[in-house]
C-alpha cells in the first residue's frame, strides 16, 4: 500500500506529514476538534435527541474542547520558549503523573479506555519545570488515548536510568505496533529534536514536536519504544541531586 | 427507511460515532472501521453500497484504500464519498477514477449533507 503516499502527495499539492509546515500543521491539528465540536453542536441545535444522547454529546462536545485548548495552550507557550526564562527545579514525577492521571481519566473512560499510573516505592526527584513536564506528559497520553485499542489501558511509568543520573517518565499504549519504517524515520527525527516529527502515519506530529522543544529546554530528550502490541513514548531528564533530602 | 448499508471510514472514533448516529436516524444500516486494513476487511464480508471515507487514516490513507478497491472489479464499483478536512486540497476530477463520487467538506458541511451525498451517489 506504500505507492499510495506519492498519489496522496501529488493529489493533495503536499508532502505527506514530514514536511508540513507548523504553521499548517497547528491548523490541521486544530481543525479535527473543531470539526467534531460543530458536528455535534449542529446535531444538538436540531433537537429530537434522547436526554441520554444528548448528555453524551454535551460530554463529547466539553471533552473535545479541553484537549483542543491544551493544544492551542501549547502551540502559545511553545512559540515563546525563546523569549522565557523557564525556571528548572526538583520536581516530583510520581506526584505529577498521578495528578494527570486523576485530570485524564474522565477523557479516557469517555473512550472506553484506562490510564492508570505504576507508582514507585521509593520517591524520586528530577530537575524540570513543572508546568512543561506536565504538558509533555499530557501531549504523550493524548498520542496514546487515540491509539490505544478499545478497554485497553495506558500506563505510565517512571524508570531510572544511567545508573539513577537520568529519571524516564514513559506512556505506554497497547494497539497496533509502530510499522518498522515508521520507528525508523520518527527515530532520526527524535534523535535531531526539535524538528517536525510525526507519532503515527495520519499525524503531523506537532504534539510531539511541541513535546520535544519542552524536552530539550529542560536539558532532556523525548524517544519512543516499539512493542509487538503498542509503543511507548517517553522523556528522560535529570535526576536532581537533593534526592537525598527526601 | 432504506436498506442501503453505508461502511465509515473515520478514524476520529466520536466523529465516526456522529456519522453513524447521522446515518442511523436516516434509516440507513451503518458500520464503522478505523483505518484501511479494517475496511478491506469489512468491505469483503458486507459489501456496502456507500462508503464514507476519511483521507488522513491511522496506518495508511484514503489513497491506499482506494488503490486497493480498485484493483478488483466487485469493489471497484462501489460509490465512494471522501468526507475530509483537507476537500479544498482535493479535486474530484483526479479522484474519478477511483472510484470517488464526491468530496465532502468536514468543516463546513452540514449533517444532512452527508444524507444528500449518500443519495446523490446512489441515484
Amino acid at each position: 500500500m506504500s505507492a499510495a503516499r506519492g498519489e496522496h502527495e501529488r493529489l493533495l499539492n503536499w508532502p505527506l506529514l514530514d514536511g508540513i509546515p507548523s504553521l499548517v500543521a497547528a491548523a490541521h491539528e486544530l481543525k479535527s476538534p473543531l470539526v467534531l465540536v460543530r458536528q455535534l453542536s449542529l446535531m444538538l441545535e436540531d433537537g429530537d435527541m434522547p436526554a441520554d444522547e444528548q448528555k453524551r454529546m454535551l460530554r463529547q462536545i466539553s471533552l473535545t474542547s479541553e484537549r483542543a485548548l491544551r493544544l492551542t495552550s501549547d502551540l502559545t507557550r511553545s512559540v515563546r520558549l525563546t523569549d522565557a526564562l523557564f525556571d528548572l527545579e526538583p520536581v516530583n514525577p510520581q506526584q505529577l503523573c498521578q495528578d494527570i492521571v486523576r485530570e485524564l481519566q474522565p477523557l479516557f473512560s469517555a473512550h472506553n479506555r484506562n490510564v492508570k499510573f505504576v507508582s514507585r516505592k521509593n520517591p524520586l526527584l528530577l530537575v524540570a519545570n513543572r508546568d512543561l513536564l506536565r504538558r509533555i506528559i499530557l501531549n504523550f497520553s493524548d498520542n496514546a488515548l487515540h491509539y490505544a485499542d478499545d478497554d485497553s489501558t495506558v500506563i505510565i511509568r517512571i524508570g531510572l536510568l544511567g545508573a539513577g543520573r537520568i529519571i524516564r517518565l514513559g506512556v505506554r499504549d497497547y494497539g497496533p505496533a509502530l510499522p518498522i519504517d515508521i520507528l525508523k524515520s520518527l527515530r532520526g527525527k527524535l534523535a535531531n529534536s526539535p524538528t517536525p516529527i510525526h507519532a503515527r502515519p495520519q499525524s503531523s506530529g506537532l504534539g510531539l514536536y511541541i513535546a520535544g522543544q519542552f524536552a530539550n529546554i529542560m536539558n532532556g530528550k523525548i524517544g519512543v519504544t516499539r512493542h509487538s502490541d503498542g509503543s511507548t513514548f517517553y522523556v528522560d531528564l535529570q535526576a536532581s541531586s537533593q534526592l537525598s533530602l527526601l | 427507511m432504506s436498506d442501503l448499508s453505508v461502511l465509515i471510514v473515520e478514524d476520529d472514533e466520536w466523529l465516526a460515532e456522529q456519522h453513524a448516529r447521522v446515518l442511523d436516524r436516516a434509516g440507513y444500516k451503518t458500520m464503522i472501521t478505523s483505518h484501511a486494513l479494517a475496511a478491506i476487511q469489512a468491505i469483503d464480508d458486507n459489501c456496502p453500497d456507500v462508503i464514507i471515507l476519511d483521507v488522513l487514516l491511522t496506518g495508511s490513507t484514503a489513497f491506499a484504500l482506494l488503490h486497493e478497491l480498485q484493483s478488483y472489479g466487485d469493489t471497484g464499483d462501489i460509490p465512494i464519498i471522501l468526507c475530509t478536512n483537507l476537500a479544498s486540497e482535493l479535486s474530484i476530477d483526479d479522484l474519478k477514477h477511483y472510484g470517488v463520487k464526491k468530496i465532502l467538506d468536514k468543516t463546513t458541511m452540514l449533517p444532512s449533507d452527508m444524507i444528500a451525498a449518500i443519495k446523490g451517489v446512489i441515484s
